[in-house]
């Protein structure tokens, strides 16, 4: 027994490493692909290193506005669901009204739908309303799965804030909005990073409805990775261009990790 | 207990709006597809349902069913009691923590559509880092042709890409633990197994509701990364629901796809139901 506990912190970490070992795997694979010129070029030899591929990026006009497309979807769509979740995530974790389990049920079910399963229609509504083609489309229509998350994570921050601060911001006057407003919000502030980093994250790297969405313009750096498959596919600007959409989401994790590791809270209604 | 208060909508009506024009409006046009036959949308004449009776009575539908069925058993079966393992061995120190999970989390943030490229370029036998390797452990070099391997391809594939995704619930559940009950279970001279079974896993309970459910579902309707790594190959072994629904739209078959959907969407429903009762019984036991 006490030699067992005396190894058992060592296997740990053992498990650890290789977990850790298998989770980055593919992207030094990736990274490595990508300083490799993988199509004959007059100034590189196929197979040696090179930097070309990073370049080729830069001076890619469609890479360019792909990547700004990405970040301003991205960004829309955190300035969407973040203030429509807060209220919303404040109802679910203090009021009782009619239809509340129900209504929290109807989004869940939103969130895990697939979303090929509602491209077509989306795809003919968004025409309707003109913003096919445009990073607005896509904005609005990941509201569908990262707006039940965000209620979701947030409803979790609220329920963890003790009831007895809302009772004395109405003893001292507060209205409902003022008070999330004025008080709840710096509460829940970590809560709020969270939350739209998860919104980031998920955003930012689906594919479906970014694809049905964007034909011909506002292409996201998904679509635009995919257009560079053809006949002849440079392997190593394609790797090269997924690392860098990778390195964004990165630098956010790791400036977020602390938020991560103190542990977000996840309740139920 | 939460107050008794009907103004709670006017809180939650706004995601209502949204969540009603991307969610329920596109779900009703499609229920009203699935039972026309469309040529182009203007002209379509009532079938009732013809489409389902066609789908339900189909072999090729129910074998993409099982498929997809053994496919979410398989990645729950690994994925959860491999990611709630993860989260136990995460050291105590905060600074190695934060750098342990955003390691861990990085898969998380590749573009779904370029993951099947990237496992076909690490099983590449030429340049690949397990493809070079494998050859010498027996691994085929025509693999593609083999359904276990392509299986086993996909599983780890998306074993690749979404435990961390449990790890990080499973640890911020981890997280709420207080340090004294870890104290008392040390005079009390528990072993590892005891403080897991009794400390550790009653407090990852509802989070583990939740990572069962969001990678039952994503699991089971997988689409973007399944396909491209074989095709759904050999021989439509590795064709799931998703993959056949998106053939279905390719095709411009409205009618077909709009059926496909709705009963895709009742599968969500009695998902989301199941998951709403386990919930219900989880907080009734937590109250008693």
């Amino acid at each position: 027994m006490k030699t067992a506990q005396r190894y058992f912190p060592a296997a740990k970490r053992i498990v650890l490493v290789i977990f850790i070992t298998f989770a980055c795997l593919p992207l030094v694979q990736m990274t490595m692909i990508s300083f490799v010129a993988t199509l004959p070029t007059p100034d590189a030899e196929v197979g040696s290193l090179t930097f070309s591929n990073y370049v080729g990026i830069w001076t890619d006009p469609n890479l360019r506005s792909a990547f700004l497309n990405s970040i301003s979807y991205v960004l829309i769509n955190i300035c969407i669901t973040i203030p429509v979740a807060i209220p919303a995530a404040y109802a679910f974790s203090r009021m009782s009204f009619i239809g509340d389990k129900h209504l929290f049920l109807a989004f869940i079910a939103f969130r895990i739908t697939p979303p090929v399963v509602l491209t077509l229609p989306i795809f003919q509504l968004f025409s309707s309303l003109g913003i096919v083609n445009s990073v607005y489309g896509i904005a609005l229509a990941h509201c569908l799965f990262n707006l039940p998350i965000s209620i979701w994570i947030l409803q979790g921050f609220i329920s963890a804030i003790p009831k007895e601060m809302d009772e004395t911001a109405f003893l001292d006057g507060y209205s409902r909005p003022r008070f999330i407003w004025k008080l709840l919000m710096p509460q829940i502030a970590s809560g709020i990073a969270v939350t739209a980093f998860f919104c980031f994250m998920f955003s930012w790297v689906e594919v479906v409805f970014a694809r049905i969405l964007t034909t011909t313009n506002g292409k996201p750096i998904s679509m635009a990775i995919n257009a560079l498959f053809g006949f002849q596919t440079d392997i190593g600007l394609v790797m090269a261009v997924t690392v860098a959409s990778v390195v964004p989401g990165a630098a956010l994790l790791f400036a977020m990790r602390n938020h991560l590791s103190r542990g977000f809270k996840i309740g139920s209604v | 207990m939460k107050n008794r208060d009907n103004s709670g909508w006017i809180f939650v009506l706004p995601a209502t709006i949204v969540l009603g024009l991307v969610g329920l409006i596109p779900l009703i046009t499609v229920i009203n597809y699935s039972f026309f036959e469309i040529f182009i949308l203007d002209a379509r004449y009532w079938v009732g349902t013809e489409w389902y009776k066609e789908l339900v009575g189909s072999s090729r539908f129910w074998a993409s069913f099982g498929r997809s069925t053994l496919f979410s058993a398989l990645i729950l079966a690994i994925q959860i009691p491999l990611g709630i393992a993860i989260a136990l061995c995460i050291p105590r120190g905060k600074f190695w923590v934060g750098i342990t999970l955003a390691m861990i989390a990085l898969p998380l943030l590749v573009p779904w559509n370029m993951i099947p490229s990237l496992w076909l370029s690490l099983l590449n036998p030429d340049t690949g880092i397990l493809g070079r390797l494998f050859p010498q452990v027996g691994w085929p070099h025509d693999w593609k042709l083999s359904v276990a391997h392509t299986w086993a391809v996909i599983i780890a594939m998306d074993v690749w890409h979404w435990t961390s995704l449990v790890v990080i619930l499973c640890y911020s559940a981890l997280t709420t633990i207080p340090a004294t009950h870890y104290q008392a279970a040390a005079i009390d001279g528990a072993g590892p197994w005891q403080v897991f079974r009794f400390i550790q896993l009653p407090k990852l309970y509802h989070v583990l509701l939740m990572a069962i459910l969001l990678r039952f579902m994503d699991s089971f309707m997988i689409y973007t990364e399944a396909f491209p790594i074989n095709a759904g190959g050999p021989n439509g072994a590795t064709m799931f629901l998703a993959v056949d629904l998106g053939e279905e739209i390719k095709a411009f078959n409205y009618g077909p796809s709009a059926a496909r959907s709705v009963l895709y969407f009742l599968i969500v429903l009695s998902v989301a139901w199941t998951f709403s009762k386990a919930q219900g019984r989880l907080d009734r036991r937590g109250a008693a």
